[in-house]
């Protein structure tokens, strides 16, 4: 995180510039991707953006990997509810005969009344190289590191964006290999993120899109599995990297 | 909670039990150390917990075990020397893990001895002055596990081992440290915390001394700096990374800083710091500043005491248990293979078929007659289309030249003679894809005019039987037989009992592909049309009909538009007869298409009373998302062109007619016996031996059919 603040502000300029170049020079009309160039500095401009409106969420990092690759990574969102009773809900039956056992009584050990059923989710943004799109990966965990699936417990953790769920179109969930860890995360498929960044951004304001791209992804994507977005993301961004742009292109 | 919600003085101090987290790559890491090294070693293994202050309001911090709670070669002592320095989020703790390979050994560990042994571990360490040089090694930890490789499934409990003061600590003062210090003081703190935390050389070091000057400034030294820290007028704190987020009570860690401070330090009067964070800085609100007194227990005077420890976890329901975890879903190969498989079908739903019914599709249950190469080919379509109960019958073994036509089949397959056909395709379906619910029956079907001899009689009436009861068991017939006299019984109890079918057959270029329409007898009934007529009634009656429920004609099945029972095809008559020279590229075809018929059908809301429709040459005309419903598909490879036909049922068929499906309704298996041993008998009994009296001239073969296919 420390090395993100301080490398991102210096990246931005140079590399809008240099964008222009690659993407404004070509007169296609813009289709909704980014070059895998584009996805860092869009990764870097949305980890300093969420900085900056301090989320009560904790911090989105860069984790880097070999190659000059890398994908984005926000963990432990905790999911609290209140009035859940976890038990048997796994479907299997926990055989506690012999194994309950007595421990000297204790009167320093604070007993736990009442139990509250954490749900942990950690969300990662790894760029797809076949659609040029970021894709959203995420796990879901009880507090004792059981991990959650579709039936069993993230379905009903995203119980407040219900109407979001029954449109198939872009609230797509599969368990995939996640790409960098090598084992089963649920992800957003990236089939339709194109077309509708395209729609969401639209062709004309490509000139900032870039440090848009991720935010207003984000606020898409990130609804669709309960995560929830700081309202002012990405609406504040446009005035101030219209600046930054203007500046670069003087030079 | 309530005796401790208040700090009043005098009272014992309660300490918030440490709660573990096992990330699932923890046990997906051992589950390969276990499988490809330690085998059934059940020696015990060092491990590393992690875990950092508590960083959230509502939350405690967990003792997390990661993929890297296991050091890379588990002969390697000390593994935590790897994270000494690093990550702020990961401070190291030391463990031990002791797996079992059987449930009993599980629960037969000596729960009491274990911990007891790692209390002694951490007694000999305060005593040995080892606390001050790494003082992690306070809040060691010990683990038992069984790891279920076979299902996935890994039972578990923790400890961690607290030496119990006697008597215990009392409270003189617990508030948060911002009530408890000026705010010089408390700025000064959270510097110097914020500095020893993102230090690499300290921020792995949960244990640590403050001394705040009278001149508010705070500095925060390791354990070994003990003797600095006295005398002065400074305040002395200790403190401690506390993953707690109680605001009236300290953590875990804090019962074993107490015992070495008492052990080694012989203090009794104890200030201390419950060092927690917010947004990764130091948090001052949340942090709490406690004085607490302790005294030294009697027998910890004796160097070789076993002094007495608490420390089991409790589990998720707040038992003293051990805990389950289920990582089935995400290890399981065969479970991913699943989902992976799902994954296109869905997409597809996604992206272009939104009314796609993957659940009929898994659901549906196909009965596929014949595993040659159509049989092996419309088996792995359905595969791909998700269908996943699929039976398999018949009779013949693998020969040398059948696995390069026979997609199911390999060299191996045809050895020694050949293995059964229907229990290669079976294995070899399952090494596809594991999840699929395959069948393989080992049966010959009865054909007419291959008449059976005298001692031969029971055998086939037990095999008409259990052919019978097989095409009551599924919902879609494939008939996919090599030849035209061994469909004709299916045929028939399809008809019987209003089954789908679908026929493929082949010649040496072109190819038949077509679904039989529905039965004479069930077709009114089965579509609620508020028939008061029962199957017998109806059948009394005579109103067996060729007639859809609509009103419409059923559509015919394979024998409809013959003129000639089927017999031994020997005879220069039908399609099939050439069909053991074909060209290759056929019977994919032709699976492929009967496979896609199947899927239209099952999307039509009529099933298998839906109409036969006729190619269109406007492209795109039809309503269906999955395009039109043919009755009939007929290609020639010879002329790369393929044609839609629609033919209906017709009164004197050998095979659904009424008059064939109410006298095997009436007289059985001694029906079939005698259409087997007289095939002549079936002509008559339809009245097909009258037709072809009176046009003696007419012949049928497919290339003219059209001509008398209604609707073209």
């Amino acid at each position: 995180m420390l090395e993100l603040h301080h490398v991102a502000p210096i990246v931005h300029k140079t590399v809008v510039i240099k964008y222009h170049k690659l993407t404004m020079g070509s007169h296609k009309a813009w289709d909704g991707t980014l070059s895998s160039d584009d996805f860092y500095i869009a990764a870097k401009a949305l980890c300093e953006r969420w900085k900056e409106i301090n989320s009560s969420l904790p911090q989105w990092t860069w984790i880097p990997s070999k190659r000059e690759e890398g994908y984005l990574s926000l963990e432990n969102v905790y999911h609290l509810d209140p009035n859940v009773d976890t038990t048997g809900e796994q479907g299997f039956s926990v055989e506690e005969e012999q194994e309950e056992q007595e421990e000297p009584a204790d009167c320093a050990t604070l007993v736990r009344c009442s139990h509250k059923d954490t749900h942990v989710y950690n969300f990662h943004i790894v760029y797809s190289f076949s659609y040029r799109v970021p894709v959203l990966y995420f796990r879901g965990y009880r507090c004792d590191g059981q991990p959650l699936d579709m039936h069993g417990g993230i379905k009903e953790d995203l119980d407040y964006s219900p109407s979001l769920l029954e449109e198939p179109k872009w609230t797509f969930m599969t368990q995939e290999e996640h790409p960098f860890l090598h084992c089963p995360w649920y992800m957003l498929h990236p089939c339709g993120t194109s077309e509708w960044m395209k729609l969401f951004l639209g062709p004309n304001q490509q000139d900032f899109v870039i440090f848009k791209y991720l935010a207003s992804w984000l606020s898409v994507a990130g609804q669709a599995v309960g995560l929830r977005i700081p309202l002012n993301l990405h609406t504040e961004d446009v005035k101030k990297y219209a600046s930054s742009i203007n500046d670069g292109e003087v030079e | 909670m309530a005796s401790s919600s208040s700090s009043h003085q005098g009272e014992i101090l309660k300490f918030a039990p440490l709660q573990s987290l096992v990330d699932a790559g923890f046990w997906r890491r051992f589950s390969s150390l276990k499988l490809d090294t330690l085998r059934i070693d059940q020696s015990p293994i060092n491990i590393t917990g992690f875990y950092a202050p508590c960083s959230n309001t509502e939350i405690s911090n967990h003792l997390t075990l990661l993929s890297e709670s296991l050091s890379p070669e588990p002969s390697e002592q000390s593994p935590e020397v790897e994270f000494r320095r690093g990550n702020r989020n990961r401070c190291p703790v030391p463990g031990i893990l002791y797996n079992t390979n059987t449930l009993e050994s599980f629960r037969a560990l000596d729960k009491k001895n274990l911990l007891t042994m790692e209390a002694k571990k951490i007694f000999e360490d305060i005593c040995s002055g080892k606390v001050e040089e790494d003082s992690a090694v306070l809040s060691r930890f010990l683990l038992i596990s069984f790891a279920d490789l076979k299902k996935w499934s890994f039972r578990y409990w923790f400890a961690f081992p607290a030496l119990v003061l006697d008597p215990p600590a009392t409270i003189l003062d617990l508030k948060p440290a911002s009530n408890m210090l000026n705010v010089e003081e408390a700025e000064s703190l959270a510097a110097a915390c914020n500095e020893w935390r993102n230090s690499s050389l300290t921020t792995g070091m949960p244990f640590f001394l403050v001394t705040i000057s009278s001149s508010s400034h705070a500095t925060i030294r390791p354990l070994k700096d003990w003797k600095v820290c006295q005398g002065n007028d400074q305040k002395l704190l200790f403190g401690f990374y506390d993953p707690c987020h109680r605001p009236k009570n300290p953590g875990w860690p804090l019962r074993n800083f107490f015992a070495f401070i008492c052990l080694r330090w012989k203090l009794e009067k104890i200030r201390f710091l419950c060092y927690r964070e917010k947004h990764g800085l130091a948090d001052m609100e949340s942090s709490l500043i406690g004085e607490a007194l302790i005294s030294l227990p009697q027998e910890w005077r004796d160097p070789q005491c076993i002094p007495k420890a608490v420390g089991w976890e409790t589990n998720i329901e707040g038992k003293l248990s051990s805990r389950i975890i289920s990582l089935a879903e995400s290890m399981d190969p065969e479970r991913l293979a699943v989902s992976a498989a799902d994954l296109n079908l869905k997409l597809m739903r996604w992206r272009q078929l939104p009314s796609l019914n993957l659940d009929a599709l898994s659901s549906v249950k196909c009965l596929l007659l014949g595993a040659g190469t159509l049989g092996c080919q419309v088996a792995r379509m359905l595969m791909a289309w998700g269908v996943r109960k699929i039976t398999l019958l018949d009779s013949g073994r693998v020969a040398m030249s059948n696995p390069v036509r026979q997609s199911l089949y390999t060299f191996q397959d045809s050895l020694s003679g050949g293995s059964l056909k229907a229990h290669a395709a079976v294995k070899n379906l399952k090494g596809i894809f594991p999840a699929v619910e395959a069948e393989g029956i080992d049966l010959s079907i009865p054909m007419p005019g291959h008449p059976v001899p005298a001692q031969e009689v029971d055998r086939v009436l037990e095999d008409c039987k259990s052919l019978q009861k097989l095409i009551t068991a599924h919902d879609v017939i494939f008939l996919l037989t090599d030849t035209r006299e061994s469909r004709w019984f299916p045929t028939l109890l399809c008809a019987n009992e209003n089954k789908i079918a679908i026929t493929a057959a082949l010649g040496f270029d072109s190819y038949l592909v077509m679904r039989h329409g529905a039965g004479p007898i069930n077709s009114t009934l089965n579509n609620n049309d508020h028939s008061s007529i029962t199957v017998n009634e109806a059948a009394q009656m005579g109103t067996l009909s060729t007639k859809d429920a609509d009103g419409s004609c059923r559509l015919g099945c394979y024998f409809c538009s013959d003129v000639v029972a089927p017999i031994d095809s020997t005879s220069n008559r039908s399609l099939d007869q050439q069909c053991t020279v074909t060209r290759p590229g056929l019977a994919p075809i032709a699976s492929a298409l009967a496979v896609e018929l199947l899927v239209g059908i099952l999307h039509h809301p009529n099933r298998i009373n839906a109409p036969g429709e006729i190619a269109n040459s406007i492209i795109g005309s039809s309503e269906q998302p999955l395009g039109i419903l043919p009755h009939q598909i007929r290609g020639s490879i010879s002329q790369f062109s393929q044609l839609t036909l629609l033919g209906y049922s017709s009164s004197s068929c050998t095979a659904c007619s009424s008059a064939v499906v109410s006298e095997y309704r009436s007289r059985g298996m001694e029906f079939i016996l005698q259409a087997i041993n007289h095939p002549t008998y079936l002509e008559d009994l339809t009245g097909l031996t009258e037709l072809m009296k009176s046009a003696s001239t007419f012949q049928l073969d497919w290339d003219d059919g059209t001509d008398e296919d209604a609707d073209f």
